[in-house]
């Protein structure tokens, strides 16, 4: 009897003593490192699904991912850098919101010792962020230019509704566009207006622009959002059939419309990919790496009625 | 006593100012033309780019006798073997160079068979040309150089514009059906289902053999 109590405790001990020193209990107890998610604007779903991606990848690999909101301004960036470095975050996956004014914040953090690997958009800096991975906004839109002539045709009015004028990829998506259409004098562009790569500006200048410019047979939109809001008020004026609307991003409202002969075009990035490898860099970072390419270009895929049943959710089937 | 001890104060201060002055005055005009002359130009790049680097470069291409046939052969494995990536994603380029007999000649394009036992043809642009692939396509230039992405972009550019007046007014002056060409350039694929039949090459040289 004597025994069996003996072996019963034993076995009790042995229990509690294979709980306590398990992996996975010692794992619960030592900290996890965190990861910064700092995005230009929440406003905005495409923007939304890069940083969401970016985060779940972060967690996926181990992290604790916190996702911080600039709302389109560099002073509330530059407060979430202050905050995460003083957060003790181990790395940040950054959308700068202006390639100039966000280079002060990467500085900073590089001094701190923590990397940044910037997603999507640049910064004019080659020694500050770890790593960029950039959508190639401006061959996408030279793509984008071709349809454009290809569809609209050689001769018209046209107008065109730019994004962030601080932002680098507004400049190299209207480049691109123009490296292309401006070759063909037969096509003018009757008003060039900033839509801040937002819905509700986006409808709101496209307003203006029917009232001042009635005629224009075609409308590029630096963006899928203001795309979006270039059609709304299209429809408006009863006038969504005679003018051609051609976006950028691949945002999933934008592919649907286009699947319905409501959108022209858009140019397909792929923000899950950018952003997972965002995370994946800051992984390997962590890890010891630091070898880094400095810029990671990320293609643009044209969609249009002819190939849209391959895209969706963001990027392709 | 206290007057001496502010004049040597002064004379120290001065001649520090003197010495390492804490700001330079400097007119507007010369202050502008300063930043023109830092400003990077890319047509004068992509020019020095083109003699001193493109064309010597071009013993390196692979020769399209060799590269067309593998890519009808196996894409993969050609890609695998002749082409290079930038980046994510699923482009890549091929700098290729090769003769070939004239097939068609329409406004915008020449069609040259290139080997005809298998009758592997390129096509050559004619007229306007657009895109990256002289840019990417080599191997020679790399975004990360850049700071600033429009710079990058604007080297695309420039490099098009030259292939337009170096290398598509020779093209078009030996265009005719049977004349035998000598190419070489950049060709980029996209998506295979319509970019490698044919291979659309942006030329860098041409020349009637």
């Amino acid at each position: 009897m004597k025994a069996n109590w003996f072996k019963l405790a034993l076995a009790v001990l042995l229990a509690a003593a294979a709980v306590c020193f398990t992996p996975a209990a010692s794992a619960q107890t030592a900290p996890r490192k965190k990861i910064a998610v700092i995005v230009s604007t929440l406003n905005n779903p495409w923007f939304v699904v890069l940083g969401e991606t970016a985060k779940a990848r972060a967690v996926e690999l181990g992290y604790d991912a916190t996702l911080f909101d600039s709302q389109n301004d560099t002073a509330k960036e530059a407060a979430h850098f202050e905050n995460v470095l003083a957060g003790g975050y181990q790395a940040i996956l950054f959308n700068p919101t202006d390639a100039n004014g966000s280079i002060a914040s990467v500085l900073k953090a590089k001094a701190a010792g923590i990397p940044v690997f910037c997603i999507d958009r640049e910064i004019n800096s080659t020694n500050a962020a770890t790593a960029q991975m950039l959508s190639d906004s401006y061959s996408g839109c030279v793509k984008l230019g071709q349809y454009f002539v290809k569809t609209v045709g050689k001769e018209g009015e046209y107008a065109e509704l730019l994004g962030l004028v601080g932002d680098n990829n507004t400049w190299n998506r209207s480049k691109g566009f123009h490296s292309v259409v401006d070759r063909y004098p037969g096509l003018k562009m009757v008003v060039q207006q900033s839509g801040e790569f937002d819905r509700a500006k986006g409808m709101e200048v496209m307003e203006s622009i029917l009232q001042s410019h009635p005629g224009i047979k075609a409308v590029f939109c630096g963006n899928d959002a203001m795309a979006m809001g270039a059609y709304q008020a299209l429809v408006s004026a009863n006038k969504a059939d005679q003018v051609k609307i051609f976006g950028f991003d691949g945002a999933d409202d934008a592919v649907k419309l286009i699947a319905e002969g409501k959108i022209t075009a858009t140019g397909m990035q792929f923000p899950k990919t950018m952003a997972r490898q965002s995370a994946e860099f800051a992984d390997a970072w962590l890890k010891g790496r630091r070898d880094f390419p400095q810029k990671v270009p990320v293609p643009v895929e044209l969609v249009t009625k002819d190939n849209v049943d391959k895209y969706g959710d963001y990027g392709k089937k | 006593m206290r007057a001496a001890r502010w004049l040597l104060t002064l004379a120290v201060v001065g001649a520090a100012a003197w010495l390492f002055p804490p700001f330079h005055v400097v007119p507007l005009k010369t202050a502008a033309a300063a930043d023109l002359a830092a400003a990077f130009d890319p047509a004068r790049f992509a020019a020095t780019f083109w003699t001193n680097r493109l064309l010597p470069a071009l013993p390196q291409t692979v020769k399209a006798e060799t590269l067309l046939p593998a890519i009808q052969a196996d894409p993969a494995a050609a890609r695998t073997r002749y082409a290079r990536g930038t980046g994510l994603g699923g482009s890549y380029f091929y700098f290729l160079s090769g003769t070939g007999r004239v097939a068609a000649v329409s406004e915008d394009e020449v069609l040259l068979v290139v080997t005809s036992g298998t009758n592997a043809e390129v096509s050559l642009p004619a007229g306007l040309i657009f895109g990256n692939a002289l840019r990417d396509g080599t191997g020679l230039l790399n975004a990360s150089d850049y700071p600033n992405s429009q710079d990058f972009n604007g080297l695309a550019e420039a490099l098009n514009h030259l292939a337009e007046t170096q290398a598509v007014p020779p093209l078009r002056a030996c265009a005719r059906p049977g004349a035998k060409i000598f190419f070489a350039g950049c060709a980029e694929v996209a998506d295979e289902s319509t970019d490698l039949k044919p291979l659309k090459v942006i030329p860098v040289a041409i020349a009637e053999k």
